[in-house]
């Protein structure tokens, strides 16, 4: 098992360096100039003189090879270079930022488990009747609306309307109920819809059968025999979901004003502040991977025949 | 199959709702004493000799400069009560103002003065856009309340650039360094107290301010980027002023605002102008008269009322008439389509039979309209030009780009039409004027065709030396009015700012656009 986490663990080096070229290529290659929005940002009319200056400023006046390889070498030091529009250090920034996204994450997570389990559940025990059109309706109007949408749509009932919910910022409980409710809405109703499928699925195969066969109690049947294999599936699709939450809140906390990394890239996207992008990539693609690897532990002991080493063992 | 759960997702409902209920959040407003406003960000270090992530509106709030510029290019002595120019306009001694103190107690003198011109000076390649910094020879101190700014040229602009937000205003000198300030220390009316990154930036009053104090205690700034988000939250009392441009507040949220009468809405003079520059350097709007035919062609009183909300007013010249030397009287071009065909019958520019686009010599009348492609205002703009464009027989292409890419074409001459704003008071008009003297904007660039550049150029020298006062106007009324008959820019309106208040009295609008007047604001009783 420890091998198997290191191994996995081995493949992140190789893979950030390949992200990290990919990206500086992928930022370089799009067109346009840092020095021009470091100058728009500045009230500076852009002159020749002057965006030469910015360049030198920003350091784009080296050769390409050349700016990678620095950046690379101060990124092995753990320097990732100062932001172009903050003039602070990158890595510093993003830190900052990160607890707050994480949160968010962390809240839209355990809502759309603790809410998609229940109704994933609810909707196959009552195959066909009335709640299980209630939760497939509301999986299929779930996956269709975008969330910065439904964060407007929030925002408009709750704290415009109402009143009962700060439109912004971050501070106590209740500033994180819409935000929380904007992220995780989908992941919620994908999984809703995939525990009652998987959970149908479980319950016609022969080995619940069996068990009913040998007149064990209901509940055991569901609790063993049911749900811990309906919840593979879910185990994988959180593992995406992760991926969704952390992208979804991205689009949400501009509109929630929510303090975290996802608006501190957004504005740097608009601003071409490459820096930023650059670190923030690799900090996503560390984050990704922890989370797979966790879904994978998690997946092996679940499912003992899949646990890794057993196949050797064998 | 029986499964369990019914009770359980009772039990997630009920506590969601209850989270979702105690949460109740009454509507805010601000402490007494606090006004909350809010920007795109942080308003930075505040530094007062750097530029971003320095905020101006901020750096205007602690920094003072030594004179003020008011509606109308007037200025007004203020950390300078006086000064005397030597009649070869080369040197100026300025008298400092008595009792002036930094925030932490040390004196503003001569000798602050000097310090805070030694560290720009020592960087003068940062400030090169900026002509006086070119401009200037030495500053030498007199005595501790006079010093005296000798220059190269007779650099008429002086004063102005000196009531510039930024480079020239003054930190106290035991905080400056090579590397910046340690610490935002000046001379004006507010302290920033505290900064918290991503979610506010405290300003409080500064007790040894010299002057009149102003009515509120704090000021907090919110850090909100996106516009429609902090209309969202004046409406729910999150916070209580929003000012500025559109990229404050859209034109949408604004007149929804004001027909609901949700708050006070107001909206300032003419700030700048919104304009089309017109390429005289590319076939085929290098024809005099397919200029003056866009400017007859285009209805800008729809636009500025269908478009605009009726927010900025219909632009005729380059700059609005309450700038300096800029009420010439000269004739706008109407409205008038006939006349415009006309322009352009009589030029040979004419229409196949059937056809929509005027031919000539066999070059169709095509023109390339370049705008920023997610700015949705000027995109319906250009549609809306486009539109006024094909009923005379030119074919507008649009072409939407990225703001870097438009402005990348602005340098380098690549459009027929291209949308460029005039930088505002007190730049305009003469800093404006100097940089289409610049290859690299796109006034220069649109003049570039023009018979008599050359000439214009030379007349923007001397209109920025010249001592003579009746001099400058005859060149600035000889350079505005050839601009304006060779027809290169198609003024479409002036921009304005916005302001929407609650609970606020006293809200108007500065001479400046990046100046926010906090001081003239008080609670409303």
């Amino acid at each position: 098992m420890l091998r198997f986490i290191a191994g996995r663990l081995l493949t992140l080096p190789p893979l950030l360096l390949a992200v990290s070229a990919g990206v500086f290529l992928l930022l370089r290659l799009g067109r346009g100039d840092p020095a021009l929005d470091y100058l728009r940002l500045s009230n500076i009319p852009p002159t020749d003189a002057a965006v030469a200056a910015a360049q030198r400023l920003l350091g784009l006046d080296r050769p390409l090879a050349e700016q990678y390889l620095s950046w690379l070498w101060q990124a092995l030091h753990l320097d990732f270079g100062l932001s172009y529009v903050t003039r602070r250090p990158v890595l510093d920034d993003l830190l900052y930022y990160l607890p707050a996204t994480l949160q968010l994450g962390a809240a839209a997570l355990a809502v759309t488990l603790a809410v998609s389990l229940p109704l994933g559940m609810w909707a196959a025990r009552h195959r066909d009747r009335l709640p299980d059109h209630l939760v497939r309706a509301l999986a299929f109007v779930g996956v269709s609306i975008p969330n910065f949408w439904l964060g407007f749509l929030l925002v408009l009932l709750f704290a415009v309307t109402l009143n009962w919910l700060p439109p912004l910022g971050r501070g106590g409980w209740s500033h994180m109920v819409m935000p929380v409710a904007a992220v995780a809405l989908m992941s919620l109703c994908i999984n809703a819809r995939l525990l009652r499928a998987s959970m149908l699925e479980t319950a016609g195969q022969r080995h619940v059968l069996y068990a009913r066969l040998r007149g064990l109690p209901e509940r055991r049947i569901v609790h063993s025999h049911i749900l811990r294999n309906a919840l593979l599936p879910i185990v994988t699709a959180t593992g995406m979901h992760i991926g969704e939450l952390l992208g979804g809140t991205l689009v949400i906390e501009n509109i929630f004003g929510w303090p975290g990394v996802g608006r501190y890239a957004v504005s740097a996207i608009y601003n071409r502040d490459y820096p930023v992008l650059q670190c923030f990539t690799l900090l996503m693609t560390v984050i990704f991977v922890t989370c797979n690897l966790a879904v994978d532990l998690l997946y092996a002991w679940l499912d003992p025949r899949i646990r890794p080493g057993r196949e050797a063992a064998r | 199959m029986a499964f369990p759960g019914t009770g359980f997702v009772r039990t997630v409902a009920a506590v969601m709702l209850a989270a979702a209920l105690t949460g109740g959040h009454a509507a805010a407003g601000s402490p007494k004493g606090t006004l909350t406003y809010s920007w795109t960000s942080n308003v930075g270090p505040l530094d007062p000799h750097r530029y971003s992530p320095n905020q101006m509106f901020a750096q205007a709030m602690v920094y003072e400069p030594l004179v003020r510029y008011r509606e109308g290019g007037v200025i007004e002595p203020w950390l300078a009560t006086a000064w005397t120019v030597s009649p070869d306009g080369r040197t100026y001694d300025f008298t400092l103002r008595e009792g002036v103190v930094f925030s932490d107690g040390t004196p503003f003198d001569a000798a602050a003065v000097k310090a805070n011109f030694d560290v720009l000076l020592a960087d003068r390649a940062k400030h090169e856009w900026l002509e006086l910094v070119a401009q200037i020879r030495s500053v030498e101190v007199l005595d501790a309340a006079k010093v005296r700014l000798t220059l190269k040229d007779p650099y008429y602009p002086t004063l102005l650039e000196l009531a510039l937000i930024r480079p020239v205003r003054f930190a106290a000198p035991s905080v400056l360094t090579a590397d910046g300030v340690r610490a935002p220390v000046g001379t004006g009316p507010w302290m920033l107290a505290e900064t918290k990154r991503g979610e506010y930036d405290l300003f409080t009053r500064n007790p040894s301010y010299w002057g009149p104090k102003p009515a509120y205690e704090r000021i907090v700034v919110k850090v909100i980027p996106d516009p429609t988000s902090r209309a969202v939250a004046f409406e729910t009392g999150e916070i209580d002023l929003i000012y500025g441009g559109t990229g404050q507040i859209s034109a949408d949220s604004f007149t929804r605002f004001r027909t609901r009468g949700i708050g006070q809405t107001a909206v300032s003079a003419p700030l700048a102008t919104r304009t089309l520059a017109i390429n005289s350097g590319r076939a085929p709007t290098s024809d005099p008269a397919v200029r003056k035919a866009i400017n007859h062609a285009v209805n800008k009183d729809a636009i500025a009322a269908k478009l605009l909300y009726g927010l900025e007013p219909r632009a005729d010249t380059l700059f609005a008439p309450n700038f300096p030397y800029t009420d010439l009287g000269l004739t706008p071009y109407g409205y008038d389509p006939a006349r415009a065909a006309r322009l352009l019958d009589e030029a040979g520019w004419t229409l196949p039979p059937g056809g929509t686009v005027r031919v000539r010599g066999g070059q169709p009348l095509r023109v390339e309209l370049c705008f920023i492609g997610n700015d949705a205002r000027e995109k319906a703009i250009a549609e809306a030009v486009q539109a006024n464009l094909k009923a005379i027989g030119i074919d507008a292409v649009l072409v939407g780009e990225e703001e870097n890419a438009v402005e990348a074409r602005q340098k380098d001459g690549r459009f027929g039409l291209i949308f460029g704003d005039t930088w505002g008071a007190p730049y305009d008009p003469h800093s404006f004027v100097s940089s289409m003297r610049v290859a690299s904007h796109a006034d220069y660039q649109a003049q570039r065709g023009l018979p008599m550049k050359a000439e214009i150029d030379a007349r923007i020298g001397a209109v920025l030396v010249t001592t003579d006062e009746a001099e400058r106007q005859a060149l600035y009324r000889d350079i505005l009015t050839t601009l304006h008959e060779q027809a290169v820019y198609l003024p479409l309106s002036y921009l304005t700012a916005m302001a929407v208040s609650r609970g606020v009295d006293g809200v108007g609008f500065g001479a400046s656009a990046y100046e926010i007047p906090f001081g003239a604001m008080r609670p409303a009783p």
